[in-house]
């Protein structure tokens, strides 16, 4: 597979201007409230934050899956809030991969399958596509358990499916959110090295986690509190 | 996406909860097969009764007496002797008549064979000796038909020859006593087959009516004259019968002495063998139409098992919903999915359900000795339909899965 530059040099591919995200559940609350973040092309950010400081709201914004009520976000140069949800789901399905906490894997679908269902929806790529699955399969160390069903495989294994999962389309931004949070210690450090590695690769990374431990394996470590952005950390540690 | 994808996880889906599919789609199936069922033996008992008439077709008409009944619908037929021996005439003098054989019931009640008695079962007729013959409606089977004015020859259909354990044979004396006491001695001249349509007939001791008929009317002129309740009308040919019955029809409506006789609700009928045919088809269609209706109902049951399975399908699976659309799922392509999904159910109840049908309706129909007839229409409807019912009732549950929130479906544990 390609592993090249997966956006434009030099700029952000993705940038989140002065964005305020407002939910009313009783009372309106900000769960966002005018937030700037640009994540640079190969860069790899860890945001903390307590529960309630706007993190999920954060990674929905930047995964296209909800949209700004002011400010603007843009991914590869198209702003968001623009789109139709149409739209914003096929900019989902190429420009931004998923890493969930809990995996969430499709459980009828073999591994093989569950990778390269982002190409299921949108047409075009269909040649090739299993060896596709196998290649990225193969980065993560499952090159030998193509066709096991989810509930074949161990907690580790499902995440290094659902990596696999979030690279099938070569996305310019890999979102993970708590991706160590259901593993034990061990197998949490391997799927951080998976980070480390596509990093090196030179993808985009955006990973929210409450643990320092895992934070400090990124660049910089974007601190939240109560929805506006208290701190950007630069680890100078990291090369 | 493509189609062939939504097929391949949609009947993964399916074949997920085995259990749970084969019992929604049993519900279709039950609905489709009955309604099959019925259109086949309708189908077949048409085809039974009709298609026979139509192999044996003769230029045959009937003029009958018909009223409505006073409650219901339909047609009733009058037993009233009105057809005079000068109607019998009039129509026998028109062109392409072959013969006119009246025929009157006359009231007996018992027919004795040797030691043998038939009490009720048999019904004894006068009619014309031309009825029976190689080139006429009712063929013989053996002997020959009575002569016109002979009080001691007889014609029996073969329903009464075998009627006695000791088979009547050409030459055998009968023995018929009539409702006054008075009993007859008759002689078997020939056996009949007056089967119709494959339909055997009530067994029936033909005697000439010349000899046997004494049921007299007055007619609109004054003179006394027999008078029939019904006559049979041969044509020459089957060119003729059109004609023929044309002409019949338009005498009846401006001369006829049954015209002045009848009662002023009652009509003249003339009726061809097609047109007996038309009735009893007609009569078939609406049955069967009426009861495949009800049959229809189950698949509305079937169709809302598929619903219902489909919500629930939809609400266990919110948050693999919500994980395709994080992937790039559109809302379309989730609707595609679940819509595919219940048509799939759908689909496979209709072709299970049409096989069953097909397969139970066959059985039935060998069972009764009737053709198997194959209700094609019937059959691409019912495939049509099972589809329609997969659309429609996965409708709404596919339209809630396309609204799943995939923000509130990813957070659900």
């Amino acid at each position: 597979m390609s592993t090249g530059e997966p956006a434009s040099e030099g700029g952000s591919p993705v940038v989140a201007r002065d964005v305020r995200r407002t939910y009313y559940m009783g009372e309106s609350v900000d769960a966002l409230d005018g937030v700037s973040l640009s994540l640079p092309a190969g860069s790899y950010t860890a945001v903390m934050g307590p529960s309630g400081s706007g993190k999920s709201t954060l990674m929905n914004l930047l995964g296209c899956l909800d949209t700004p009520d002011e400010g603007t976000v843009e991914i590869g140069g198209r702003s968001v809030g623009d789109l139709s949800g149409g739209e914003r789901a096929r900019l989902r399905g190429t420009e931004i991969g998923f890493v969930f906490q809990t995996f969430n894997l499709m459980p009828r679908l073999t591994a093989a399958e569950n990778v390269t269902l982002p190409l299921v929806f949108h047409d075009g790529v269909e040649a090739g596509r299993h060896e596709r699955a196998e290649t990225l399969l193969s980065r993560v160390g499952l090159g030998d358990r193509l066709d096991h069903a989810p509930n074949e495989l161990s907690g580790g294994q499902r995440q290094r499916v659902a990596i696999a999962r979030a690279l099938a389309n070569e996305p310019t931004l890999l979102l993970a959110d708590e991706p160590t949070g259901n593993l034990d210690t061990e197998t949490g450090n391997e799927i951080l090295a998976v980070f480390d590695e596509l990093q090196a690769a030179g993808r985009t990374i955006l990973m929210v986690t409450h643990e320092r431990r895992v934070a400090e394996r990124a660049d910089r470590i974007v601190h939240l509190i109560d929805g506006e952005l208290a701190e950007i950390e630069q680890l100078e540690g990291k090369r | 996406m493509k189609l062939r994808e939504s097929v391949r996880i949609g009947w993964r889906a399916i074949t997920g909860h085995k259990l749970r599919s084969t019992l929604t789609t049993v519900g279709v199936i039950i609905g489709i097969a009955s309604v099959i069922v019925f259109m086949v033996l309708g189908g077949a008992f048409t085809e039974n009764v009709v298609g026979d008439l139509d192999d044996e077709s003769e230029p045959v008409m009937q003029v009958v007496t018909q009223t409505e009944p006073e409650t219901g619908t339909g047609i009733m037929f009058v037993e009233a002797p009105i057809y005079t021996e000068s109607d019998v005439e009039a129509i026998e003098g028109m062109d392409g008549v072959d013969y006119v054989a009246p025929s009157g019931s006359l009231p007996a009640v018992q027919l004795s064979h040797g030691e043998e008695s038939q009490t009720g079962t048999v019904g004894v007729e006068a009619t014309i000796p031309e009825r029976f013959g190689n080139e006429s409606m009712y063929p013989l089977e053996d002997g020959e038909t009575f002569s016109p004015s002979a009080d001691d020859e007889a014609v029996v259909s073969g329903q009464v020859a075998r009627l006695f354990e000791d088979n009547v044979s050409v030459g055998d004396e009968l023995s018929i006593t009539f409702e006054d006491g008075e009993t007859e001695t008759v002689t078997a001249v020939g056996i009949a087959n007056t089967t119709v349509g494959g339909q055997p007939s009530q067994p029936t001791v033909y005697l000439p009516v010349d000899s046997h008929y004494e049921l007299t009317i007055e007619t609109p002129d004054g003179e006394t004259e027999r008078a029939y309740p019904s006559l049979e009308v041969r044509a020459e040919s089957m060119d003729d019968v059109d004609p023929t019955k044309e002409a019949i029809t338009e005498y009846f409506e401006t001369d006829a002495d049954a015209r002045e006789l009848k009662d002023d609700e009652h009509t003249i009928a003339v009726q061809t063998v097609d047109d007996a045919v038309d009735q009893v088809a007609g009569i078939v269609d609406q049955l069967t139409v009426f009861i495949g209706g009800i049959a229809a109902i189950s698949l509305v049951v079937g169709s809302i098992g598929i619903a219902n399975i489909m919500i629930v399908s939809v609400t266990e699976r919110t948050r693999e919903i919500g994980v395709m659309k994080a992937v790039g799922a559109r809302k379309r392509d989730i609707v595609q999915l679940f819509l595919l999904e219940s048509v799939i159910l759908g689909a496979i109840g209709a072709v299970v359900g049409v096989a069953a049908g097909i397969g139970l309706g066959y059985l039935a129909v060998s069972m009764l000795g009737w053709p198997m007839v194959y209700p094609l229409q019937w059959i691409a409807i019912a495939a049509a339909v099972g589809v329609g019912v997969g659309v429609l009732s996965g409708l709404y549950p596919a339209w809630r899965a396309a609204s799943v929130d995939p923000i509130e479906a990813l957070r659900r544990e």
